[in-house]
């Protein structure tokens, strides 16, 4: 027996000298001088800026779970969505371009007043402008309420389509990554980052549409006022440029670092509260604070971090949307002095750079929004890379003989778990599996039921190996039967005909009389169609195991794979199950991979696997007679 | 508090018994106001700087259309080149001066939302640790949760408001002031209407937020079921309802998208509302203005500096409004914290606590059940609520046998029926904490050589018994932190906790060995996997008294064997309590008591029992099952479960 533990010396750590959570250098220095502080705090900043860097870069690149898409393929997504829907698109940057358009209108008319009022002919032509004035307002209240309908219409649209299509892609993973990894990312994916994901489609993608389109309307109707006034304070509003690109470029990543660290907290809170009794009775409570603690002081560096990136933008942008009032004051003082500009022409000037600096914030805004979403976009897109494991030929089995021949089968390449093993079942028999912990009797379970595929050698039903067989088929040959009694959320009929999607109800109502679950259903006011899962009519355990039971039996598989290794059993529960469970196994092949060995005792056969090869095969009676027999030995253990 | 993360030692200091370092006052949970208050009051030197620089910050919009209205009269109309430069300098002055302020105000507004985001977060985990296992006896732990992710928000969001509103009433105010002054009837219009103007959107506001309730309902509705269809994801790959569920979310995201845009349809309304009015206002005013320039009232430059107000006045209005709408929500989630934060630990030291004798048997006195001092003693029971119970006992905890009152009350209860809903909810939880309360107090009837465990204090009896329940969690971190939580070991002795627990293959699984990361609650490890590591630390803590509940079930029957052996074997001499029915421990047991209706009736070693009581027999053969009858394989197979997996294989590298 190889030791296990052999490089223990190398990766057991001493802890007590761990450096706290947060460098030294992220701590401000409460001395020196002002410039001695500027220095630290850019030094703090780049710290926290590769920090940020580097969480990002991770989340990218997962080590475990499911992959990670690249920008290319989120932006390929989003153009064919936008495609499908083109005529709507157009229809949202026309209506939202006259509704800008028409609001631009406004201030030109407003500095005509202003011009007619110097002027001194005011008087005459007040009412009628005033007049005008309002039309153009009505038509533009009416044209932003037909843009602003498109923009919900289309974005609610582009996310609908879009979720649908993670689900899809979710529901046709391939089954032996399904059954071999934890669920743990992929509900952060349709949580977390669909949540994301729609909040940039919904709001993000109308909302920059607008916020450009305004941006550009407004700049052309500057130029169409007075060139002279406008082409200075675009020229300092474009000197935000550089620092409003820098910007853009890292917080996203500042963004979805921070969103990072905010999970973070959460799980160590959850585990905190979940494991409220285990903190207790180990005394962890001290390590459970500080280690919600650490969290949030990391949270805190990932926040100072995106709140330094964001003064830094002020600092540019404030100043450079708000000086052109000031520029446009002089420039216009000059002009007019010059008889270049008009007073109305200023007053429409002031209007429209006061009016812009909204529209230009909002697109930063947006722009920013729009990469956070398309980071989790990119992650939900990742499902979809996941290779298929397995493609459907056409033969079908000839009959229910299950072979399996020669099979190996490696988790990590090189390290197979199983070596050669040779396994051929008797239509109808019952053989128990036993085995200790990692002999790979449960890996031979998942190859017997098709879940995973054999390194080499073949598992074939009816002469047609296993993994050629279209799933649909698959599941009406040979099931693979855990302790999962998830209760979907659905009508119990949604609940029982999973493998067969076109089962009659009285299918259904044979299902559950075979399980014996007919009565308490039969009680439910909505019969069939009444709504299980969480939320909604809840069942007792017994029950939830009859609905598993009845799925089965609408499959109605010849043969069945049962794997204990979980069994945390009410044995209550389970009498009341015997007969449900009996209905089931009779007039089936049954490969029982036992943990109890009172299984392995009522087993026509029993299979004895030892590090991935059958040592001992035969009923209990001729393994138990074996002298120095392991599966004899283990009995005694247990009867004596 | 002048910063975040913010410093506290309420309900729970750290380290040990240290001074304090941080506020520890309990915060005020007598009423949602209260509490908002005290959180408020905590920081209030920040929230009273944010609102001081955000006047400063608003001075351009403030005094901007004031100064334009000078240059325009003083300085362009009259060609008056030194009065416009004078002006505009003046201009560029407050506007640089407001985005310096800015930057400051935006720092601040920062620090006192994460001082609180922050500081409600740290309460939650404080109060966490000091309840212990009595929080999610009473609460739902997605209150608790909650609380922390989503309410710590609203409060930080408040702090963020109360500075917004303050400086927008003072902006406000100064502005009623120089637009009186310049023209009272100018003034008293652009006063009343802005008002006026936020108010007018009024009905439209209630049907949009009520189709924004179905969009929310929809939306979370939708997010369960793609998180149940991940949930059952092996199920639906494994047996099939990939086109069933497929089109169960298809149909609700419909649905929601469905009510998303009735709601848009509405929040469009709204927009285009907001434009007429505030168009119609422009036109009132200048129109008035116009009037008032011809008659000669008032210059051209003071008419363009109300055409700037006009455009201002709208924000302070909107943002008393955001006020209101933010408190009631802050008040909102002020009442679920308060229902997290008023609980107290029913536990209260006596007051002249003893110590444990050092030595002595364990009995419970509700059972008779006997565990002699350094001996293994395992329980046997039919039922195994009746064994938990009485491991829950001899460690003093109060068993998980009451459903936890959630603070929830259902969507559509308004009104009094909610609050006659809530108040029933909360003396539900008053019943609740004065049971616990009850039985925390009296005589706990469990002696430890002779001492009642009442009689001594709380962290004494942890220390000295250490119960390993079924329930018993992994925390997410390296496998060397999972074995040894503390750092207390050093590495043989870690080592030997894993062999005892027979978890060596778990450790050749992890990539990195002891450095080897677990997940969350030890997700990704297979439930037998799991329970052996949680059989390690418990083995590793040492505790002079351990009690062990089913600490192989999920394991099979070669690895049992081998468990069993070695834990009777590395506790020998110790007091050690296992409760199970599987044969494979019985045979290493000093003694075997069998507790059947609270009651210990039978006791003696395996072989005895086996041949005197025959109740004995009848559970301790159903385990072993060799003279059923029944066809095979009956039950064991599919018992309800809470783990899901198979055994050996759900770590990889």
């Amino acid at each position: 027996m190889v030791d296990l533990l052999a490089t223990s010396p190398d990766t057991w750590r001493d802890r007590t000298g761990d450096p706290p959570v947060i460098p030294r250098e992220l701590v401000p220095p409460t001395t020196g001088s002002f410039t001695d502080r500027v220095r630290a705090l850019r030094r703090r900043h780049a710290l926290r800026e590769r920090r940020a860097l580097e969480n990002y870069a991770q989340s990218r690149k997962p080590e475990r779970g499911w992959p990670v898409a690249d920008n290319a393929a989120v932006l390929a997504f989003f153009r064919t969505l936008f495609r499908e829907r083109r005529k709507m698109f157009a229809a949202l940057v026309v209506l939202n371009g006259l509704a800008a358009a028409t609001g631009l209108v406004v201030p030109r008319l407003l500095g005509e007043l202003i011009n007619k009022t110097v002027a001194g002919d005011a008087a005459s032509s007040l009412n009628s402008l005033a007049v005008l004035i309002v039309v153009v307002v009505c038509a533009q209240a009416l044209l932003t309420f037909l843009a602003q309908r498109t923009s919900t219409v289309f974005g609610q649209d582009l996310l609908s389509s879009a979720r649908e299509y993670i689900v899809r892609t979710i529901l046709s993973l391939p089954l032996g990554r399904v059954e071999g990894a934890s669920s743990g990312d992929l509900v952060t994916r349709v949580t977390r980052d669909v949540g994301t994901m729609s909040r940039s489609v919904q709001y993000g993608v109308p909302m920059s549409i607008i916020s450009g389109l305004t941006v550009v309307l407004s700049i052309v109707a500057m130029l169409l006022n007075s060139v002279v006034l406008a082409l200075p304070s675009l020229v300092v509003i474009a000197l935000a440029y550089p620092q409003v690109k820098r910007y853009l470029q890292r917080a996203p990543k500042g963004y979805i670092n921070e969103g990072a660290t905010y999970s973070r907290i959460n799980s160590t809170l959850t585990e905190t509260v979940e494991g409220a009794r285990t903190v207790e009775a180990l005394g962890l409570a001290e390590r459970r604070v500080a280690a919600g603690d650490d969290d949030i002081d990391v949270s805190a560096q990932a926040e100072r971090y995106t709140m330094t990136l964001r003064n830094l933008l002020f600092a540019v942008i404030d100043v450079a949307f708000n000086s052109p009032r000031v520029v446009t004051l002089l420039v216009g003082a000059y002009g007019y002095a010059e008889g270049w500009v008009s007073l109305g022409q200023i007053t429409a000037a002031v209007l429209y750079v006061e009016a812009l600096s909204g529209p230009l914030d909002r697109l930063v805004g947006e722009v920013d929004r729009l990469q956070v979403g398309v980071a989790s976009t990119s992650r939900l897109l990742g499902i979809a890379e996941v290779p298929p494991d397995r493609v459907a030929g056409t033969e079908l089995p000839d009959g229910p003989e299950l072979v399996g021949e020669d099979l190996r089968f490696a988790y990590r390449e090189g390290h197979d778990v199983l070596h050669g093993v040779d396994l051929r079942l008797e239509i109808g028999e019952r053989l128990a599996i036993v085995g200790p912990s990692g002999s790979g009797k449960s890996t031979l379970g998942r190859l017997l039921s098709g879940i995973n595929g054999p390194r080499t050698g073949s598992v074939t039903v009816g002469g047609v190996e296993l993994v050629d067989l279209p799933l649909e088929t698959l599941r009406t040959e040979v099931a693979l039967v855990t302790q999962e009694h998830h209760v979907f959320k659905g009508s119990v009929r949604d609940n029982i005909i999973l493998a067969r999607e076109d089962s009659s109800d009285d299918a259904v109502w044979d299902a559950l009389s075979a399980v014996g679950a007919t009565e308490w259903v039969a009680r439910f006011p909505g019969g069939l169609d009444t709504q299980l899962g969480s939320g909604n009519q809840q069942l007792t355990p017994a029950q939830a195991q009859q609905v598993a039971l009845a799925r089965l039996i609408i499959a109605d598989p010849h043969t069945l794979v049962l794997d204990e290794a979980t069994s945390l059993i009410d044995p209550r529960t389970a009498r009341t199950l015997e007969g449900s469970m009996n209905a089931l196994l009779t007039s089936r092949t049954v490969v029982a991979i036992a943990h109890r060995l009172h299984t392995a005792h009522d087993a026509d056969r029993i299979a004895v696997v030892i590090d991935g090869r059958i040592v001992e095969l035969g009923s209990h009676h001729e393994l138990v007679g074996k002298p120095n027999g392991e599966y004899a030995a283990l009995w005694r253990a247990w009867t004596s | 508090m002048r910063d975040f993360p913010p410093v506290l030692d309420t309900f729970y200091a750290r380290g040990g018994a240290g001074p304090p370092t941080g506020p520890s006052a309990a915060p005020d949970t007598r009423t949602p106001l209260r509490f908002l208050i005290w959180t408020l009051r905590l920081q209030w030197p920040v929230i009273v700087t944010t609102t001081l620089l955000g006047m400063v910050w608003q001075l351009p919009p403030m005094v901007g259309p004031l100064i334009f209205g000078h240059a325009v009269d003083e300085g362009i109309v009259p060609g008056n080149v030194d009065a416009t430069l004078k002006w505009g300098a003046l201009l560029l002055a407050v506007t640089m001066t407001g985005a310096l302020f800015g930057i400051l105000m935006h720092t601040y507004i920062v620090r006192t939302w994460l001082i609180s985001l922050y500081g409600t977060m740290k309460l939650v985990t404080r109060k966490a640790a000091q309840m212990g296992h009595v929080l999610p006896r009473r609460t739902p732990t997605g209150e608790v949760l909650s609380v922390a992710s989503s309410d710590s928000d609203e409060f930080g969001a408040l702090t963020e408001i109360l500075a917004r509103t303050s400086t927008q009433l003072v902006a406000y105010l100064v502005v009623a002031f120089i637009v009186l002054s310049t023209s009272v009837e100018l003034g008293v219009l652009l006063l009343i209407a802005a008002p006026v103007l936020v108010t007018a959107a009024f009905p439209l506001l209630k049907p949009l937020h009520r189709r924004q309730e179905i969009e929310r309902g929809r939306n979370s509705d939708l997010t369960s079921l793609a998180t149940d269809i991940v949930a059952g994801l092996r199920i639906l790959r494994g047996i099939g309802g990939e086109r069933t569920f497929g089109a169960n979310y298809a149909t609700q995201s419909q649905l929601a998208r469905q009510a998303g845009q009735s709601a848009g349809i509405w929040q469009a309304a709204i927009e285009a509302v907001g434009v007429l009015f505030s168009g119609v206002f422009v036109v009132l005013l200048v129109w008035l203005g116009t009037r008032q320039v011809i008659s000669g009232e008032l210059t051209i430059g003071q008419l363009i500096s109300f055409l700037g107000y006009a455009l201002f006045m709208i924000y302070p209005i909107q943002t008393f409004f955001e006020f209101a709408q933010k408190l009631t929500r802050a008040l909102v989630s002020a009442r679920k914290a308060i229902a997290i934060f008023e609980q107290q630990p029913p536990w209260h030291d006596v007051a002249e606590p003893q110590p444990l004798p050092a030595h002595g048997d364990l009995v419970d006195g509700l059972t008779g059940f006997v565990a002699h001092e350094g001996e293994l003693t395992i329980v046997v029971s039919a039922v195994p609520e009746d064994t938990s119970a009485l491991a829950d006992r001899l460690g003093r905890y109060l068993s998980p046998d009451t459903e936890p009152i959630s603070h929830e009350i259902g969507e559509g209860v308004k009104g009094r029926a909610a609050r006659r809903a809530r108040a029933e909810r909360e003396a539900e939880r008053a019943r609740l904490t004065a049971r616990d309360e009850e039985r925390a107090r009296r005589p706990w009837n469990v002696t430890l050589g002779g001492l009642d465990l009442s009689q001594a204090r709380l962290t004494d009896v942890r220390r000295r018994i250490l119960v390993s329940d079924t329930g018993s969690q992994l925390f997410a971190g390296t496998l060397q932190d999972a074995v040894d939580p503390h750092g207390r070991l050093d590495r043989d002795q870690a080592e030997e906790a894993l062999r005892v627990a027979n978890a060596e293959d778990v450790y050749d699984a992890l990539p990195g060995g002891w450095q080897g990361r677990l997940d969350e609650r030890g997700r990704g490890l297979s439930g037998g996997q799991r329970q052996r590591i949680v059989l390690a630390r418990a083995i590793a803590a040492d505790a002079p008294v351990l009690v062990l509940v089913e600490p192989t079930s999920a394991v099979d029957a070669h690895t049992e064997a081998r468990i069993a052996e070695r834990v009777a074997d590395v506790r020998r001499g110790r007091t050690t309590i296992v409760t199970t029915v599987s044969p494979l421990w019985l045979h290493h047991a000093d003694r075997i008591v069998l507790v059947q209706d609270n009651r210990a009736i039978a006791e003696g070693t395996h072989e005895d029992l086996l041949l005197d009581s025959p109740d004995y027999r009848r559970v301790v053969t159903r385990a072993m099952d060799v003279d059923d009858s029944s066809p095979g394989f009956e039950t064991g197979a599919s018992a309800p479960s809470s783990t899901s997996g198979s055994e050996e294989v759900s770590v990889r590298g």
